[in-house]
């Protein structure tokens, strides 16, 4: 991937973000919130972008959303490393368990 | 009390919508709106198509402790406790919320959602009143739900530490351990 190219993916995975984004606030916002992982402040602004302003937003060499789980924990259970004797969903319910009672990283 | 508000009247028949349509009995909507019986009891045959169960409501907090349920309703409280912090909403529309997200993801996993939005609107209640807290699992970090003064430093949840027959069964849409 040269630099330009990487600059377009970028710019295009930072726009399709901010668009599920807004309609995901636009269609319930507590909800959002917490599928987004943001905070009320951040839900409130990029409710109100404009489609001119996504597109300035979304252009620059880094992306806008970022990694939700950093812990070795919450990574095992979801790419079943470690412990292979759990079943996948099993897995995948304990990550989500795990990941719904972060909510400091939202505020 | 009786409703004299057109618009807060309005406001608790769309709840009670959301309600009924998520499977919520009578006597929720008896204590979380201010309409009458005989009209919450119309509504709930107008949206079901039926009439409402009848008998008196899970009270006990037993069953939230064996392995299965416990995994659900530990994945529905800490969604509401999510939304409680970030968002701020009525005590009843946290609940709805929260439900119907706890259904989304039980559904994504292709599990059968154990925890009825009744059930969970009484776990609500019973931390509200102190009868059940949540607990920081010692291995995992996660928290579930446990009567309270659990010993935190010796818990483990059921997902850490499974009975040992649990996970086992064949019926579909159970959790399983393998």
């Amino acid at each position: 991937m040269n630099a330009d190219q990487i600059l377009l993916e970028i710019r295009e995975a930072n726009l399709s973000y901010l668009m599920l984004a807004q309609s995901l606030i636009r269609t319930d916002r507590d909800q959002a919130l917490y599928r987004l992982g943001i905070s009320e402040e951040s839900a409130s602004l990029i409710g109100l972008l404009t489609p001119a302003q996504m597109m300035k937003i979304a252009s620059g060499n880094t992306l806008l959303c970022r990694f939700r789980m950093d812990d070795d924990m919450v990574w095992g259970l979801l790419t079943n490393h470690g412990k292979s004797a759990a079943n996948d969903s099993t897995s995948r319910l304990h990550a989500s368990i795990l990941m719904a009672g972060r909510h400091q990283e939202a505020a | 009390m009786r409703v004299k508000s057109i618009l807060t009247e309005a406001k608790q028949i769309e709840r009670s919508i959301a309600l009924i349509k998520l499977g919520a009995r009578l006597q929720v909507l008896e204590s979380e709106t201010d309409l009458s019986y005989e009209r919450l009891l119309r509504l709930y045959k107008e949206v079901a198509g039926k009439s409402p169960s009848k008998g008196q409501l899970p009270f006990s907090t037993d069953w939230f402790m064996t392995w299965q349920p416990n995994i659900h309703a530990s994945l529905f409280l800490n969604i509401h406790e999510y939304l409680n912090k970030v968002a701020a909403l009525d005590e009843i529309d946290c609940v709805i919320k929260a439900y119907q997200l706890y259904l989304e993801q039980i559904e994504a996993q292709s599990l059968e959602p154990l925890l009825s939005v009744t059930r969970a609107w009484r776990l609500v209640k019973f931390v509200d009143n102190g009868m059940l807290t949540m607990t920081r699992c010692a291995s995992c970090g996660g928290h579930f739900v446990t009567h309270p003064h659990e010993i935190a430093k010796h818990f483990h949840c059921g997902l850490c530490h499974p009975p040992a027959r649990a996970g086992k069964g064949k019926a579909s849409g159970g959790i399983r351990m393998h």
